[in-house]
């Protein structure tokens, strides 16, 4: 049986290469020229190409602190390209690398144990409760992927209105997209992110309850911090549609959720096999 | 290279004198006709609010064409003397000329250092005249290559950046907060100048709908007329801000029209989540300035705009030299290019002139050495006198092409098709 070169892929491949694409980011700020921008791109796809033939070798858990955090980096990759290469202008890559590099480096920190990095029995995803949980897992994934675009918009919007609020020369500083925009975006994402979160707690809930979770099963950070989440969520929306809470407040709260969903995504699963650290 | 910028602008002669000289489109056509017609030039005429040029070309044996000619044409075709004119031309040669229209199109000979408009006027411009079929090999390669120049510094140097007008640093501010404008409502209030020209400005983003609030109901109706708006009554201005979107205040009162407690109460309490920019534009100030939260609210006032006008200005100026820089290296290369174009044929035909040479001696040559070579001889010979022509070739092909960048490079031209009988 031959081994494929890409099985001997590494964190270090694709965290350098987003450490790399970022600082070369920086540079294009700093000194503009056109040769920064393909030198960043091109170290942002190897990025993305090492990261991705990685979880295709490895199929760490997304049940895992590990596995969720390198999924949601990857995701987030992902949308960092798709950005920066639609738009060219806007310093994309300064706020987004900065929190996939953090994620794949806290994801390393949280790869203390063998069975976490062991690769998943993905057909067993198929079965009866695996399945539920795989249904949970990937639900909450897909709220922290709007979680996370919802972050990075509101620290965006924190900038610019920062940037409004001083008056500040437009051609003085790296452009952004303005404060409607951002505000549109964090909404959407809002609004992306809430029925998922909801439905995965529902799940997860259910799953909990048919494994006759202890109390302190429920009591445990990872439900908490989720269950936290969920309710700054509802605060989120209700301060969105029922009040005229200024966008910057808005933006400070979602920029809390994301520090609750960091929480949440690093805190040891109560239930799932191999989802402890 | 025959070529000769011959014109005026804002630095050579008057407002009075210029708006003489300005070509409408029938004008233009005609002149643009008669140049051809009359001293079989390739022509391209720009005018714009601050000048008036000819671009003219003609093939390199032909005489060049002179600002007194040019004076007399342009007096002609405004009926105007032509010594009225004369004294206020300037003339570009060449070389010059190139770098003369290279830095027109860059916006380095503007008023407004690096203004944009400019270039789209030179395109403009050449566009006219080479739809008319006035223009030739020159202009045709001269225009698109200012326009390459144009691109380079405006995307190399910082000299186009930034606004540089009160009513432009407004439209910046806007694109901060607002994404789109087609669904927004624009309120004036006051009928001052500096409104007018903002509220030009932000027209052209074309905003659904303009309100236009004044205490004189008169004035207020006539405002809205001119900007094609709705006139609002001024008992009814707490209710237009609350509709409106973006605010361009210029009122002469003595006192805020909106204090801070009115805005807060009448205003704001009934805009829900909408996000608002207000730009105070008069002195004394209209708007009470604590009501600016950089977020829902956005107040701007006129020092914030001249500030942003005067920053850019002076950025700008920092940018000239590499500007500057930039078009002599596009006009270096133009020269170049241009010279090169000319010199392939005439190292062609002396190659071919040559080669004719070559065989009427070689030819007669193996004819009578017949029977006496053998195949490879024959080709050595052949190869011999080959080598020959090629060395001595040598020389002349190299110094032309090196001096096809020099402004010494016509005549080396000239020279070696006289030396070598070419004809022209």
């Amino acid at each position: 049986m031959t081994v494929s070169p890409l099985q001997g892929i590494t964190h270090a491949c694709f965290e350098l290469s987003y450490l790399l694409a970022f600082g070369l980011e920086v540079a294009r700020l700093i000194w503009p020229a056109a040769g920064w921008r393909v030198a960043a791109l091109s170290c942002g796809f190897a990025g993305v190409f090492a990261h991705t033939a990685y979880l295709i070798f490895n199929q760490p858990t997304p049940a895992a602190p590990y596995g969720s955090l390198l999924l949601l980096a990857w995701v987030l990759a992902l949308f960092y390209l798709y950005r920066t290469v639609h738009y060219a202008k806007q310093p994309w890559a300064v706020f987004v690398l900065p929190v996939v590099i953090g994620l794949v480096g806290l994801s390393l920190a949280l790869a203390t144990t063998a069975a976490e990095a062991a690769p998943v029995d993905v057909p067993a995803w198929l079965h009866g409760e695996r399945f539920w949980g795989a249904v949970h897992g990937t639900l909450l994934l897909l709220a922290a992927v709007g979680i996370s675009v919802g972050f990075l918009a509101s620290v965006m919007y924190l900038v610019q209105a920062r940037r409004v609020r001083n008056k500040v020369n437009p051609a003085r500083v790296v452009p952004l997209l303005s404060l409607e925009r951002l505000e549109t975006m964090n909404r959407r994402a809002v609004n992306f992110a809430f029925p998922l979160l909801t439905a995965g707690l529902f799940v997860g809930t259910l799953l909990l309850r048919a494994d006759h979770g202890t109390a302190e099963n429920w009591l445990s950070l990872k439900v908490l911090s989720t269950a936290g989440l969920w309710v700054v969520f509802l605060v989120l929306l209700y301060l969105r549609y029922a009040t005229n809470v200024p966008g910057r407040r808005l933006a400070a709260l979602s920029v809390a959720a994301f520090g609750l969903l960091l929480v949440a995504l690093v805190a040891s699963h109560p239930f799932v096999p191999g989802g402890d650290r | 290279m025959n070529l000769r910028a011959i014109g005026c602008n804002v630095g050579s002669a008057p407002v009075g004198l210029r708006e003489k000289l300005a070509f409408d489109d029938a004008k233009l056509r005609r002149a643009l006709a008669e140049l051809g017609a009359r001293y079989g030039v390739e022509a391209v005429i720009l005018g714009t609010c601050n000048r008036v040029e000819l671009y003219l070309a003609r093939p390199e044996d032909g005489a060049p064409i002179h600002a007194p000619l040019v004076a007399e044409f342009l007096g002609e075709a405004h009926g105007i003397p032509a010594d009225a004119v004369l004294p206020h031309l300037y003339e570009r040669a060449d070389a010059d000329a190139v770098r003369h229209v290279f830095r027109v199109a860059c916006g380095l000979d503007s008023v407004v250092v690096g203004e944009d408009q400019v270039a789209g006027q030179v395109k403009a411009a050449f566009d006219a005249a080479q739809s008319l079929g006035a223009t030739g090999p020159l202009l045709n390669a001269l225009f698109p290559a200012a326009a390459r120049a144009s691109k380079r510094v405006r995307t190399e140097t910082g000299l186009a950046a930034g606004q540089v007008s009160v009513a432009s640093a407004a439209v910046g501010f806007l694109r901060e907060v607002f994404d789109r404008f087609t669904d927004k409502t624009v309120l004036v209030i006051g009928t001052g100048e500096m409104g007018r020209l903002t509220l030009t400005h932000i027209k052209e983003l074309h905003p659904a709908a303009v309100l236009v609030a004044n205490r004189s109901p008169e004035r207020a109706a006539a405002a809205a007329a001119e900007c094609g708006g709705q006139a609002v009554p001024w008992d009814q201005l707490d209710d237009a801000l609350v509709r409106a979107d973006i605010v361009v205040s210029t009122t002469g009162a003595a006192e805020p029209i909106v204090p801070k407690r009115r805005f807060a109460e009448k205003v704001l309490a009934r805009r829900g989540r909408r996000k608002i920019a207000i730009f105070d534009l008069a002195v004394p100030r209209d708007f009470d300035p604590r009501i600016d939260d950089g977020d829902r609210v956005c107040l701007y006032n006129v020092d914030d705009l001249n500030r942003i006008r005067d920053q850019q200005l002076a950025e700008r100026l920092r940018h000239v030299g590499p500007a500057e820089a930039v078009v002599a290296e596009e006009v270096e290369k133009f020269v170049l290019d241009w010279n090169r174009r000319k010199d392939g044929p005439v190292i062609g035909r002396l190659t071919e002139e040559v080669n004719r040479v070559r065989d009427g001696v070689v030819g007669p040559l193996l004819e009578k050495l017949n029977g006496r070579l053998t195949a490879a001889d024959r080709a050595y010979v052949e190869g011999a006198f080959r080598l020959f022509q090629n060395k001595l070739l040598h020389g002349p092909i190299a110094a032309l092409r090196e001096a096809g960048g020099e402004a010494h490079g016509g005549s080396l031209r000239d020279a070696l098709m006289k030396l070598f009988g070419l004809k022209g």
